[in-house]
């Protein structure tokens, strides 16, 4: 992590560029939801801080930091969208494999019998997680651990709150494969979270 | 008509809570899956934590 030692500075400029980093996990997962391609989403979020670190005067509070931090990536996401027009033609998904691997994926969480390998816990007072810090890490940790398409179309349909045939249409898939790559999302995020944070063995080891 | 309504295993019921998220429901399939919810603990568990997932990720935009 960053390293202030024996660095004379003004602490309101460090403070500020801390605070606008700690965001920097979600901004880099909004722009790989919206542009694929992890090195341009890197240098959109890049191009976005910098912008945000030159004009947080105009940070007005009236939204937190997240959203408008955002709001000037989506900026800076969009002329990258405009440059890349011809390569969005691209399709990475591939629709009958997908659908090949979605049933011998959930033959590994259920058994013959259709019950839960790994049976789903009662999650002890799961709003008190939102407000820790480290809850937030190992959700970031294990919406990374996704993979590429299915972490793209979950934080487009419930973080972003899009709409399912918007994403269809952005992604090129048919809503069954749309509905097949969430419902795989979700199982693998409360797999890791009990596993991480909410389990008993990940309670007792905090 | 109870015996109408198809037995629902965990796999097709959290398919369906999933599902859930995505569309309304038919009649047929909510009555299948009320009837697996009532006995069944963890597809109950399920569907919290599915809800959560949401409450999170919208928690998650505002940061």
């Amino acid at each position: 992590m960053l390293s202030f030692r024996a660095m004379p500075r003004a602490p309101t400029a460090d403070s500020r560029f801390t605070e606008i980093e700690g965001h920097r996990p979600y901004l880099v997962r909004y722009a790989l939801s919206q542009l694929r391609d992890p090195v341009l989403a890197e240098e959109a979020v890049q191009e976005a801080l910098l912008a945000a670190l030159e004009g947080i005067g105009k940070f007005d509070g009236r939204s937190t930091l997240r959203t408008w931090l955002t709001s000037i990536l989506r900026f800076k996401v969009i002329d990258i969208q405009r440059r890349q027009v011809a390569d969005r033609a691209r399709v990475d998904i591939d629709e009958e494999r997908l659908a090949d691997e979605h049933e011998a994926w959930l033959d590994e969480m259920f058994d013959e019998t259709g019950h839960w390998k790994s049976p789903p816990q009662a999650w002890n007072d799961p709003e008190a997680a939102l407000e820790q810090r480290r809850f937030w890490m190992v959700f970031e940790m294990c919406l990374e651990g996704l993979p590429a398409a299915a972490s793209r179309v979950f934080f487009k349909r419930e973080v972003l709150g899009e709409d399912t045939p918007v994403i269809c249409s952005e992604e090129k898939i048919t809503s069954s494969n749309c509905w097949v790559i969430l419902h795989r999302a979700r199982i693998a995020l409360r797999m890791c979270l009990e596993r991480n944070w909410f389990g008993h063995e990940a309670s007792h080891g905090r | 008509m109870a015996d109408e309504v198809e037995d629902l295993s965990c796999r097709k019921a959290s398919s369906l809570l999933s599902l859930a998220c995505e569309r309304p429901l038919d009649a047929t399939e909510l009555r299948a899956l009320k009837m697996h919810l009532d006995e069944c603990l963890m597809c109950t568990n399920f569907e919290q934590q599915l809800k959560f997932l949401h409450r999170c990720s919208e928690a998650f935009r505002e940061g």
